[in-house]
């Protein structure tokens, strides 16, 4: 299985290079302004975070929109990555109103396919300025943290996936399942 | 998972087509640069000079101890004292990327000093991932530039080599145990050493009292580990602040600096929370700081921030 991260530029991309080959995954991180037809075959992208204020600076996002227009496998986007992926879809991205870094709580309101067999409620590592105010027509909320309502997302007619915490970092509870769920969900696709 | 034999026998493999001359290699007596200086030794073997540099910002006792256990590994190595030279270079600097980048260079002039005389045309580095993830890039903000990378002179003439680029420090620490070395457990500390412990101005009397807190937090720490009484935390150390405050010795008024303690418990360094030291490890630092060196410290603090939204080091 070949899972490419595109670099947004994320202090923890490099992490989530590093989760992927643990998990025995062909793997490697590739800058945001690759084109779509140079990635060659992959089964599936993670947009990785990055210091890009998405409503602010999108034209440091590079071609994160052309890899959604374009992908027909599963694609995770984490943090900036969902932030971009939500204002894609129809959503916005603002200010939080109150930003998270560090140490905060998630609660799972959705198990869907992305955090199956994990607790409703468990530690994650956050570090955004900005959060998801309005989310697209097509997607569903999964999760949510005491300060930020939207943590995770899904689209319904495709295997589009986003995070607002990062579960690559080693302080988040449960990252390595959820990268096992989602490479699970690249599996199924795959067939 | 990660193999550390097969890594190490790769990069030897590695290190040995892509060195074709003298190289030396720049190692503090950390982890990172003492592993790489070992895998460099395992291919070039002679061709590889390793270099250690008294800043003058190093720990209480570590020339000896580096000393000694570089003796120890057998290898070819040589201990520069560039002390004067970094002190000189800092004298005035308070901001702390204009003092990283400072150090970054100065190394390099030394490095680049002993390469001539070894007739060496690579620099070996230990760099780790954190190291140019945080130094930043064209895609990536600088968090702080770390010595060995953002540091790096524009000029710099020679070419560098770092086997440990994509690895952690828990992967490092594998290669380590797995080359047998007895530095794979030491803690983590920065190139710029003691320099960026001192918040403000690094002078010589300033160093020398960061050099001493960190002594005491180091052997107070370690002794309750030893004891069982704590996990010994990933990094532990002091920051001298610049900040003064009044405090009252022997009837007398006192107006003196804050030492802070941190303690932090982390893997890879890309993520940490701080230790829940206990009371009466932390109450035994802070009586020993305050009176061992009264005439300087009167307050000392405890950092309970984690990373994000802080870093381990203050600067």
């Amino acid at each position: 299985m070949r899972v490419y991260v595109i670099d947004n530029g994320g202090q923890w991309t490099h992490r989530e290079w590093r989760v992927l080959k643990y998990l025995g995954v062909e793997t490697k991180m590739v800058p945001n302004t690759t084109p779509f037809d140079e990635l060659g075959e992959v089964d599936a992208l993670v947009l990785s975070g990055g210091a890009p204020r998405v409503a602010l600076d999108v034209e440091r996002m590079g071609r994160n929109g052309e890899y959604l227009d374009r992908a027909d496998f599963p694609v995770l986007g984490i943090c900036a990555g969902m932030q971009f992926m939500c204002g894609k879809f129809g959503g916005r991205t603002d200010p939080a109103r109150v930003p998270e870094f560090g140490k905060t709580t998630l609660h799972v309101d959705d198990e869907d396919d992305l955090f199956v067999g994990l607790p409703r409620q468990f530690t994650v590592w956050e570090s955004h300025n900005d959060e998801v105010s309005l989310v697209p027509p097509s997607f569903d909320v999964l999760a949510h943290s005491d300060n930020c309502p939207v943590e995770a997302v899904k689209m319904r007619s495709r295997p589009i996936y986003g995070l607002q915490f990062h579960p690559e970092v080693e302080h988040t509870e449960h990252g390595y399942d959820i990268f096992r769920n989602f490479l699970r969900i690249v599996g199924e696709w795959r067939k | 998972m990660f193999d550390p034999k097969k890594f190490v026998e790769e990069m030897i493999a590695e290190l040995k087509g892509s060195i074709d001359g003298r190289a030396i290699i720049a190692c503090s007596g950390g982890v990172d640069s003492t592993a790489a200086a070992i895998i460099a030794d395992r291919a070039i073997g002679e061709r590889l000079l390793t270099v250690y540099v008294d800043t003058g910002f190093m720990r209480k006792g570590e020339n000896e101890w580096v000393d000694r256990m570089l003796r120890g590994l057998g290898i070819n190595f040589r201990l520069i004292d560039a002390s004067d030279e970094f002190f000189r270079a800092l004298r005035g600097v308070v901001d702390p990327e204009k003092k990283r980048k400072i150090i970054g260079e100065k190394f390099i002039r030394v490095f680049e000093r002993a390469a001539k005389e070894f007739g060496a045309e690579y620099l070996v580095q230990g760099t780790i991932a954190p190291d140019w993830i945080e130094s930043g890039d064209n895609l990536r903000d600088t968090i702080k530039s770390h010595h060995n990378v953002g540091g790096l002179p524009s000029d710099m003439k020679l070419k560098l080599v770092e086997p440990l680029r994509d690895l952690y420090k828990d992967e490092v620490r594998k290669v380590a145990r797995y080359l047998g070395i007895e530095v794979s457990e030491r803690q983590p500390f920065p190139g710029p050493a003691l320099a960026i412990r001192v918040m403000g101005e690094a002078t010589p009397e300033a160093v020398e009292i960061v050099r001493n807190a960190c002594a005491i937090v180091e052997e107070e720490i370690e002794r309750a580990a030893a004891e069982g009484r704590i996990e010994r935390p990933w990094q532990y150390f002091a920051v001298l602040l610049p900040v003064h405050s009044v405090g009252v010795h022997g009837d007398r008024r006192a107006y003196g600096r804050t030492i802070a303690i941190r303690a932090v418990d982390s893997v890879d360094a890309m993520s940490a929370a701080y230790s829940k030291i206990p009371h009466d490890v932390l109450e035994r630092i802070s009586v020993r700081i305050t009176n061992e060196m009264k005439d300087k410290v009167n307050r000392v603090v405890y950092d309970i921030t984690h990373k994000p939204p802080a870093t381990i080091e203050w600067e």
